[in-house]
C-alpha cells in the first residue's frame, strides 16, 4: 500500500532525475538546430510567405488592404504553410535496457531516454506534436509536453523485454522505436504492420552496449537476462561468440528487411558512440520521411 | 633427526604425503573452474546454442603446477626440514670455554655468544661443569652448570684491546689454580698477541684443548692522515684473500647536530695483499665535521679511527671595521690577512651574527672597536667555548673608549687613548723594529727580519696583567701583540693595524708565520712520544670493543710518552684524550701496526666455529606455499575471466602497492624558515625604487613630521635632480630589513624605545655595509650631544651601543658641502647649530693650489645634528609645506636652505666621494692634454 508521504518522496527522488535530463536532452538538442524551419510553401500558417496578386476566387476578406492601397492593384498576403506534424515515441523500458557493459558507458536506457526526449525538444521547437504511442500521452505541442514525457520516460518496467506499443496510432503519424530489439520479433513484426496499415512511417534505433556488439566472454559462464528471467549457461564462453554473432546480425538484417517492406528506416547505435550522431540522424531520418 | 640429502627432517614420515600429490593430479584436473555469472541482455540470442565440446575448459597445467608446488612446500614444511644439522659427540668433566673478547671478535661477537650458548646447551644436556674465562677480563674459574653460565652470556662484552701480557699471566695463574682436570674450548678471535704460549701450556696441562676459530679476517683501519688535500687512509686485513672491496664511512655531526654518514667510499684490497690504500676528498666543511673513519660491516673498535686536530682547517671568519673602501684593495684592512690565510685556511666572510652560528675557530675582527650588546655577548659566549679571537688595532679602535677605563672582555689589555706615532715628520725618533720574542711566547724562536718596522700602534696602559700578557713587544719594550685567556678561548690583540697603514708587519713573512703559529699552529704528522714528554691528557670519550664512543666517566689521566708509545689495555683504552686546547685521539692501530692471524702450537687442534649453524627452513617452505596459493588465486581469477575486464583496478592495486613502499630512509632535512609574504612585498617594494626612511620613534605625531618631512625630501629631489625616490617609508627597527634604504633620517625624542640587542647588531652591520644614520635630536641648540637637554641624553643613550668612528663638525672642505649645492651650513627650523660628521683621517693634508683636502675615503655613516631638518622639510599632501620657519622670506631662503643640504645629502650618501675626486680633474686634464 503506497500512503501519501511515501508517494511523495518517491516522486521527489523521480523528479530530481528530471531537470538533469531535460537540461542535457535540450543542450544535446540545441546542437542540431540547423535552421531548417517551416514548409518553405505557402500554406495555414502565422509566419508571412509572400504577397501575390489577387486572383478570381479569392475571398475578398483575403485581401491585403494595406500592401494594395500602394498601388493599382490588389494583393494578397500568403502565410507560410506551418503544420503539424504528430510524432510518436516508444522508447524501450524494459529490464534490459538498464544495462551498461563498463562503468564508463551509460546504460542502455539511459541514452534511450536521452536521445528520445532530445527528439522531443528539437521537433517541439520545429512546431510538431509529440506524444507517446498508446494511451497515456497523446501527441501535444508546448513545452509542458516536453515535461511530460520527461516524466513518462522515468518509469521503468519490470519485465526483460517490453514489445513496442502499437495501440492508438494516429494515422499518417510519425513514428520513433528506440530499442534494443533482442526481445520477441513477432511483436516487433505485428508493431510495424500494423503502423504501416496506418500509414504510419518512422524509424526503428536499435540501441546496443558495445559489449553486446563484442561479445568478450572467455571460460564458463553463466549468462542470466537482466531481469533473471533467462539464463544460458556455457563451458566455453569464447566458442560461443561467432554464433552469437551470427544470430545479432541475422536479427538486424531481418529488422532491416522489415523496414524497407514497411517504409521505416533503421539505424544502429551504440552506447559507446556519442549521444550528438544519434541524434542527428534520427532527426535527418524523421525530417526526410516528413519531406 | 633423519637427514635426507644435507637436510634433516624433525618429522620425516609427513614425507609420505608427497607421494598423494600425482592422485591430487588427476582429481583437481578434472574438475572444472568455477563458472562465472554474468548479466548480459544479449542471452535471448544465446537460448538453444550448444557447446561444440563436452567438456569445459581444463585447468592450465601450469596452473595445476603451482597448486602441486604449493602442496609440496607444505607437507615439506610441515616435516620440519633443517639445514646443517649438527651432530657431536659427547665429552665428560668439567669444560673450561676461553674467549680472546677482544676487539677483533667484536663484529662477529653475536654468532660467538650464540656458538657459545650452543656449546653450553650441549654441555647442559651432558650434565658437565662450565667455566668461562675472558681473556681480557680474567678472574678466577667458577665451575657452574651451563644453565647458570647462559644466563651470564648477555654480561660478556669484547674489549677494545687485546689481552695483554698482565692478563695472560693472571689467566695462566688462574688455571692453574684451578683443583680439578677439565677440557677446554677456546674460541679465538684470530689476532695473534704476545705471552699466549704459556697459557696453552697451562691450559693442555689440564685438559684437552680445542681452538675455534671463524677463518674470517680481521679487517682494521689505521689513522686518518691530511696530505694533499686528501685524507689517506690504510686499511689492513689479517689475512691475505681473494680480492675485496669495503666500503669506508665518514662519520660526523651534520649542522643539526645529528650523527650520520657523511662519506662515503669504497677502498679494494687487492688478491693476495694485506693492505689497502684509500684517499679520500672531501670539501673543507665536511672535513671538519668527520669524527670517525669506519668500515662498514665491521663493527669493532679495530674497524673504526677517530679523528683529532690533525684533519682540520681552520674556519677563519674576517670581520672588518668598514668594508666599503671601494675598490682600494691594498688599503682594505683584510687584505693582507686574506692574502696569508688563504693556502691554509678556510675564510668565512659575513656579518658577525650570521657567522657565530658556522663556529668559525678563529674570528679576525680588523680595527671594530665597539660591538652591539648582543654580538657582545654572543662573541664573549663563542670566545669562552675555546675561539681564538684576534683582533687588529687601527683608527677606530684608537679614537674609541673601548678597553680604555676598564679592561673589555674581549680586549687582552686596556688601551691608552688615542695610540702613538713613531718616525713621522712631527715625531722624534724612527720608527721601531721589533724584539726578539720571549721564550714562552708562541712565537718564540721565529726570526725577526730587519725590516719589519711600526710607525704607529696603540699604547698599552700598565696593568699588573700586562707583562704576562705581551707575547711580542717592539725594540722599546711597548707591546705589539697581547694575548688573555678568556674561557677555554682566548684573544689575541696586535697592536697595529692589518694591512701596512701603521707598519709594515704584514708585508713580511714574519707576518705569515705569526698567523701559522697562532691560528694554525695544529701538526699535520701525530706527536712522538718525545713531543708529548711531560704531558698529562686526559680522557673524554673511550671507545668500548664495538668501536661505540662513550663518555670517559672518572677514567685517570694519562702521561703523554704513554699515550703516544704505550701499548692498550685495561689503563689505556682507545679514544679521545685532551691536554689543554689540543686534543689527540688514539686508535686501536696505529699509523705503522698490522694486523697478525694467531697460529696455533701443531698440538691443538683448530676448528672452524659452525659459520652455519642449524636453520629451521620449515617457516619459509611454509610461507613459499602460501606465496603459491596467492599466486594460484590471481591465476585462477585471471582464468575464470574475472580478473580481465578489471585491469584498471589491478593498476590501481598496483599502484597502491607501490605507493605505500617505504619512502626511502633520506630525511628531507628541515627547510630555512622562508620569510613570509609581507616580508617579501616589503623587500620587493622598498628594493626596487630608491626609498628613504626614518625609524619609527612610537611618537605618533613625530613619526608623521618624519614622513612628511622626507616625503618633501623626496618631492625636492625628484623635481631638482635625477634621484626619483619612492614614498618614504617608516622602520622598525625590531622588524623590518635595513639592507634596502641608503639613508636612515632617526629623529630622536626623549622617551622613544631602546632598540633591542639584535636590532643593534643588524644596526651595526647596516653601518658597517656602507649605511648612514641622520640623528636629528630637533633641539637646535645643544646638538653637541652634551647631557644639556633630554634630546642629547637620549641621544647618547641611543647612539652608545653603535660602532660610530670619531667624529668632527662638518669641515669646511667637506663634500657634503658640494654634491649638488654648495653649501656652508645645514639649516633645518633650526640653523646654526654644528652638524657632525666622521672626522677626516688626522693625515689629511691640503695640497698646495688645491681647493679641498684629500679626503678620499669612505662616507660618513653618521650625521648628527639638531637642526630639525624634517620640520623644514615637511610638506603637506598638496605639497605646501606644514610648519613655518623662520620668518618671512628668510624663513623661505632658510627652509631652501635645508632642502638643499637634503639633497646635498642624499647625493653624499649615493654617489660618496665622487665629488671629492674632482680635485684630481685638473692633474686629469693636464695629463689628457698631454
Amino acid at each position: 500500500m503506497i500512503t501519501a508521504p511515501h508517494l511523495r518522496a518517491r516522486a521527489e527522488a523521480e523528479a530530481a532525475s528530471l531537470p538533469p535530463l531535460l537540461a542535457r536532452a535540450d543542450q544535446l538538442a540545441g546542437t542540431v538546430l540547423l535552421g531548417e524551419h517551416g514548409r518553405r510553401r505557402a500554406g495555414m500558417g502565422d509566419d508571412f510567405w509572400q504577397y501575390r496578386p489577387a486572383q478570381p476566387g479569392d475571398s475578398r476578406r483575403m485581401i491585403d488592404h494595406r500592401r494594395s492601397a500602394r498601388g493599382d492593384q490588389q494583393f494578397v498576403r500568403e502565410r507560410e504553410w506551418q503544420i503539424a506534424q504528430s510524432v510518436m515515441l516508444w522508447v524501450d523500458r524494459g529490464a534490459s535496457m538498464r544495462f551498461a557493459s563498463s562503468e564508463a558507458l551509460p546504460q542502455k536506457a539511459d541514452r534511450a531516454r536521452l536521445l528520445g526526449l532530445a527528439l522531443a525538444i528539437l521537433l517541439v521547437r520545429g512546431g510538431e506534436r509529440v506524444g507517446l504511442t498508446g494511451t497515456t500521452l497523446p501527441p501535444r505541442r508546448g513545452q509542458t509536453q516536453i515535461l511530460r514525457l520527461a516524466e513518462a520516460f522515468i518509469e521503468d518496467a519490470a519485465t526483460d523485454y517490453t514489445p513496442p506499443e502499437h495501440r492508438a496510432m494516429i494515422p499518417h503519424a510519425r513514428a520513433v522505436f528506440i530499442s534494443d530489439f533482442l526481445g520477441e520479433m513477432q511483436e516487433v513484426e505485428l508493431a510495424l504492420t500494423k503502423a504501416a496499415d496506418r500509414g504510419v512511417r518512422g524509424v526503428l534505433l536499435q540501441l546496443l552496449d558495445p559489449a553486446e556488439e563484442d561479445f568478450p566472454f572467455q571460460g564458463r559462464t553463466i549468462f542470466e537476462s537482466v531481469g533473471g528471467t533467462l539464463r544460458h549457461e556455457t563451458l566455453k564462453a569464447g566458442d560461443l561468440r561467432a554464433r552469437y554473432l551470427d544470430r545479432l546480425a541475422e536479427r538486424r538484417d531481418r529488422l532491416n528487411r522489415l523496414c524497407r517492406v514497411t517504409g521505416w528506416q533503421f539505424g544502429t547505435h551504440h552506447t559507446g558512440e556519442s549521444a550528438q550522431s544519434a541524434l542527428l540522424w534520427l532527426y535527418r531520418a524523421l525530417d526526410g520521411g516528413s519531406r | 633427526m633423519t637427514t635426507v640429502l644435507g637436510i634433516g627432517f624433525t618429522a620425516p614420515w609427513l614425507l609420505i604425503g608427497l607421494a598423494a600429490l600425482p592422485i591430487l593430479w588427476l582429481i583437481l584436473r578434472a574438475i572444472p573452474p568455477a563458472p562465472v555469472r554474468r548479466r548480459f541482455p544479449g542471452v535471448a540470442l544465446l537460448l538453444g546454442l550448444k557447446d561444440d565440446e563436452a567438456t569445459s575448459d581444463r585447468t592450465p597445467w601450469w596452473l595445476m603446477l603451482i597448486r602441486m608446488l604449493a602442496l609440496a612446500a607444505i607437507i615439506l614444511g610441515l616435516a620440519g626440514p633443517v639445514l646443517n644439522p649438527q651432530q657431536q659427540a659427547p665429552g665428560r668433566g668439567p669444560l673450561l670455554f676461553v674467549l680472546d673478547a677482544d676487539w677483533a671478535g667484536a663484529p662477529r661477537w653475536a654468532d660467538r655468544i650464540a656458538h657459545l650458548e650452543a656449546q653450553l646447551a650441549e654441555a647442559g644436556r651432558a650434565e658437565r661443569p662450565v667455566a668461562i674465562l675472558a681473556l681480557t677480563a680474567p678472574e678466577p674459574l667458577q665451575f657452574q652448570s651451563a644453565d647458570a653460565w647462559r644466563s651470564r652470556l648477555p654480561g660478556l662484552k669484547p674489549a677494545a684491546w687485546l689481552p695483554t701480557e698482565a692478563q695472560l699471566a693472571q689467566a695462566s695463574a688462574e688455571v692453574q689454580a684451578a683443583t680439578e682436570n677439565f677440557d677446554t674450548r677456546w674460541l679465538g678471535d684470530g689476532l695473534a698477541y704476545p705471552g699466549r704460549t704459556a697459557l696453552i701450556a697451562a691450559l693442555q696441562a689440564k685438559g684437552a684443548l680445542t681452538v675455534y676459530e671463524t677463518g674470517q679476517p680481521v679487517i682494521g683501519i689505521g689513522p686518518a692522515s691530511f696530505q694533499d688535500g686528501a685524507i689517506h687512509l690504510t686499511l689492513h686485513r689479517s689475512r691475505p684473500g681473494a680480492a675485496r672491496e669495503v666500503s669506508v664511512l665518514a662519520q660526523g655531526l651534520d649542522p643539526a647536530g645529528t650523527p650520520r654518514v657523511l662519506a662515503s667510499t669504497p677502498a679494494r684490497f687487492e688478491d693476495g695483499v694485506l693492505s689497502a690504500d684509500l684517499a679520500l676528498s672531501l670539501p673543507a666543511e665536511l672535513r671538519a665535521r668527520v669524527t670517525r673513519f669506519e668500515v662498514q660491516g665491521q663493527r669493532s673498535a679495530g674497524a673504526t679511527t677517530l679523528t683529532d686536530d690533525r684533519l682540520r682547517r681552520r674556519e677563519v671568519a674576517l670581520i672588518a671595521g668598514r668594508e666599503n673602501r671601494e675598490g682600494l684593495e691594498l688599503l682594505a684592512p683584510l687584505h693582507y690577512l686574506q692574502q696569508a690565510l688563504k693556502p691554509s685556511a678556510d675564510l668565512l666572510h659575513g656579518g658577525l651574527m650570521e657567522l657565530l652560528p658556522a663556529n668559525p675557530d678563529v674570528i679576525v675582527l680588523a680595527d671594530v672597536a665597539t660591538l652591539a650588546p648582543a654580538e657582545q655577548a654572543a662573541l664573549t659566549d663563542w670566545v669562552e667555548k675555546g675561539g681564538l679571537l684576534l683582533r687588529f688595532a687601527g683608527p677606530r679602535l684608537a679614537a674609541s673608549d673601548v678597553s680604555r677605563a676598564e679592561e673589555d672582555p674581549l680586549m687582552p689589555v686596556r688601551l691608552r687613548s688615542g695610540g702613538r706615532t713613531v718616525g713621522g715628520a712631527m715625531s722624534w725618533g724612527a720608527p721601531k723594529t721589533l724584539a726578539p720574542f720571549p721564550p714562552d711566547s708562541p712565537f718564540a724562536g721565529l726570526p725577526i727580519p730587519a725590516d719589519v718596522s711600526v710607525t704607529a700602534q696603540v699604547m698599552a696602559q700598565p696593568d699588573p696583567t700586562l707583562a704576562d700578557r705581551v707575547i711580542a713587544a717592539l725594540t722599546d719594550g711597548t707591546p705589539l701583540v697581547t694575548r688573555k685567556d678568556l674561557g677555554q678561548g682566548q684573544v689575541v690583540l696586535f697592536h697595529v693595524t692589518a694591512n701596512a697603514e701603521w707598519s709594515s708587519l704584514p708585508l713580511s713573512g714574519l707576518f705569515v708565520q705569526m698567523l701559522e703559529r697562532l691560528a694554525i699552529s695544529s701538526a699535520a704528522k701525530p706527536p712522538s712520544a718525545e713531543e708529548l714528554e711531560g704531558t698529562t691528557w686526559r680522557p673524554v670519550q673511550v671507545m668500548d670493543g664495538f668501536g661505540t664512543l662513550s663518555d670517559a666517566g672518572t677514567l685517570p689521566g694519562v702521561d703523554g710518552p704513554a699515550l703516544a708509545a704505550a701499548p692498550l689495555g685495561p689503563d689505556l683504552r682507545p679514544g679521545l684524550y685532551d691536554s689543554g686546547k689540543r686534543r689527540l685521539a688514539r686508535n686501536v692501530l696505529g699509523t705503522d701496526d698490522v694486523l697478525i692471524p694467531a697460529d696455533w702450537p701443531a698440538d691443538v687442534p683448530v676448528e672452524t666455529m659452525a659459520e652455519t649453524p642449524e636453520r629451521p627452513i620449515g617457516g619459509p617452505l611454509l610461507a613459499l606455499a602460501l606465496i603459491l596459493l596467492a599466486l594460484d588465486v590471481i591465476a585462477s581469477l585471471a582464468l575464470g575471466g574475472r580478473l580481465l575486464p578489471q585491469r584498471g583496478r589491478i593498476a590501481v592495486v598496483a599502484l597502491a602497492l607501490l605507493t605505500t613502499l617505504p619512502q626511502g630512509g633520506l630525511q628531507a632535512q628541515e627547510p630555512r624558515p622562508q620569510p613570509t609574504e609581507a616580508e617579501t612585498d616589503f623587500a620587493i617594494s622598498a628594493a626596487s625604487e630608491l626609498t628613504l626612511a626614518h625609524v619609527l620613534t612610537g611618537d605618533a605625531k613625530l613619526d608623521d613630521i618624519a614622513e612628511a618631512g622626507l616625503k618633501g625630501l623626496s618631492d625636492t629631489l625628484f623635481f631638482r635632480t635625477s634621484i626619483e625616490p619612492a614614498e618614504p617609508v617608516g622602520i622598525d627597527l625590531e622588524q623590518d630589513e635595513l639592507a634596502f634604504f641608503p639613508l636612515l633620517y632617526w629623529p630622536v625624542t626623549p622617551n622613544q624605545p631602546h632598540p633591542s640587542d639584535a636590532a643593534y647588531a643588524r644596526l651595526n652591520a647596516y653601518l658597517r655595509a656602507g649605511g648612514m644614520i641622520l640623528f636629528d635630536t630637533r633641539d637646535a641648540d645643544v646638538a653637541s650631544f652634551g647631557a644639556a637637554s633630554p634630546n642629547g641624553r637620549k641621544l647618547q643613550e641611543l647612539a652608545a651601543p653603535l660602532n660610530i668612528p670619531p667624529l668632527e663638525p662638518v669641515p669646511r672642505d667637506h663634500v657634503l658641502t658640494r654634491t649638488f649645492y654648495l653649501l656652508q651650513d645645514f639649516p633645518g627650523r633650526s640653523a646654526n647649530a654644528p652638524v657632525w660628521v666622521e672626522a677626516a683621517p688626522p693625515d689629511a693634508e691640503q695640497i698646495e693650489g688645491m681647493p679641498f683636502r684629500n679626503l678620499n675615503d669612505g662616507v660618513t655613516p653618521v650625521v648628527i645634528g639638531g637642526n630639525d631638518w624634517a620640520g623644514a622639510w615637511a610638506v603637506d599632501r598638496n605639497g605646501n609645506p606644514l610648519l613655518p620657519v623662520g620668518r618671512g622670506m628668510m624663513g623661505e631662503r632658510q627652509r631652501e636652505l635645508s632642502l638643499r643640504f637634503g639633497v646635498n645629502l642624499v647625493m653624499y650618501v649615493l654617489t660618496g666621494n665622487y665629488k671629492s675626486d674632482q680635485v684630481h680633474v685638473p692633474a686629469l686634464l693636464d695629463r689628457l692634454g698631454q
